[in-house]
């Protein structure tokens, strides 16, 4: 016999996720999922990031991490709030896992939390956890043609941060190619230029950062 | 594998809630744009679904195209090479309608 089901895979997941959501926004939290493939400089944009938010908007974060907990080190010295999830063989963060760290973090200290994926271009934008939005990064060491191969990524996140533009002269990365590619995959995709090491785009990086606070909650911050 | 995991849980309730024997062939519909590899899934599905009544039951899955609707002048139109532009008015302002699913659509059963 042939039963009809027509039931969306990751239902279960949506539905976890829209649960962590309403727990983010009764704390006020903007939340971002970021995602990048690994090496391309998650933690390291979440170190600059605590540092340039310092006095304006309070920064949390969930890092995902296959095994160590190496990230979470890093973050802990710059006195934030980090909850480490280690996922074991999973290649990417689920609403669950998401969902699991929350009562170890202080939600209501916290303005902005970035949710930090496992590096992977494929499998975390399946994946909803609750947030708000997206955040993508592509390092100029990756290849310019990413976009195209990572279709999904790249079309379900808002910004794009396109990082390490201080080494641009050392590869064949066009930055024009890059972002013509991620144009035509998502042509409302915000794009920022950053350098973790020399601070370009930083301040762009903020200003983004601020207007969708500003804009999920109508005040520039929470005092 | 959390994917074929989901699939082999929702084909469970389904055959459970229908009283059914054996599961023989679970028809899914994976949007190109989904990116799953058959091949992939297939195996994963094959482990999940050991020891329960969906073992050793086929895994079909038909891959949807992607289709996007120009939000000016309203047309349909199949999207190929990843190229989201209107092939009437060359409007980038494309929603994507089709491609994107990723649903158990129904099961075999004895």
């Amino acid at each position: 016999m042939k039963i009809n089901v027509m039931t969306d895979i990751l239902e279960a997941n949506d539905r976890i996720a829209a649960a962590n959501r309403q727990v983010f926004d009764r704390h006020r939290n903007l939340v971002l999922n970021l995602m990048s493939s690994p090496g391309a400089g998650k933690t390291t944009l979440l170190e600059k990031t605590a540092e340039a938010l310092q006095g304006r908007l309070r920064l949390g974060i969930v890092v995902g991490d296959i095994e160590t907990t190496r990230d979470k080190e890093r973050l802990d010295r710059h006195g934030l709030p980090v909850v480490q999830l280690t996922t074991g063989s999973a290649c990417h963060l689920d609403a669950n896992m998401v969902s699991s760290a929350l009562p170890h973090i202080d939600l209501a200290g916290v303005d902005v939390l970035v949710i930090e994926n496992v590096g992977n271009l494929v499998c975390p934008a399946e994946f909803k956890v609750g947030e708000d939005f997206k955040v993508m990064i592509l390092s100029v060491t990756e290849g310019d043609e990413k976009p195209l191969k990572y279709p999904l990524m790249f079309r379900e996140s808002s910004l794009l941060l396109i990082n390490k533009v201080d080494l641009l002269n050392h590869t064949n990365f066009s930055l024009n190619e890059a972002k013509a590619n991620a144009r035509k995959i998502n042509p409302d995709m915000e794009i920022i230029d950053i350098s973790c090491v020399t601070g370009q785009g930083i301040p762009e990086w903020m200003a983004w950062l601020a207007g969708c606070y500003q804009k999920k909650f109508g005040t520039k911050s929470r005092a | 594998m959390a994917i074929a995991r989901n699939i082999v849980d929702i084909a469970l309730a389904a055959a459970g809630k229908a009283n059914a024997g054996r599961i023989v062939r679970v028809n899914v519909l994976a949007g190109e744009l989904r990116g799953v590899i058959p091949a992939q899934l297939m195996f994963c599905f094959g482990l999940m679904a050991e020891n329960t009544i969906a073992s050793g039951a086929h895994l079909n899955l038909e891959i949807t195209p992607v289709v996007g609707r120009c939000r000016k002048c309203e047309q349909d139109f199949p999207i190929k090479d990843y190229s989201y532009v209107c092939p009437g008015c060359r409007g980038q302002d494309v929603d994507i309608i089709g491609g994107t699913e990723l649903r158990v659509r129904d099961i075999e059963a004895e």
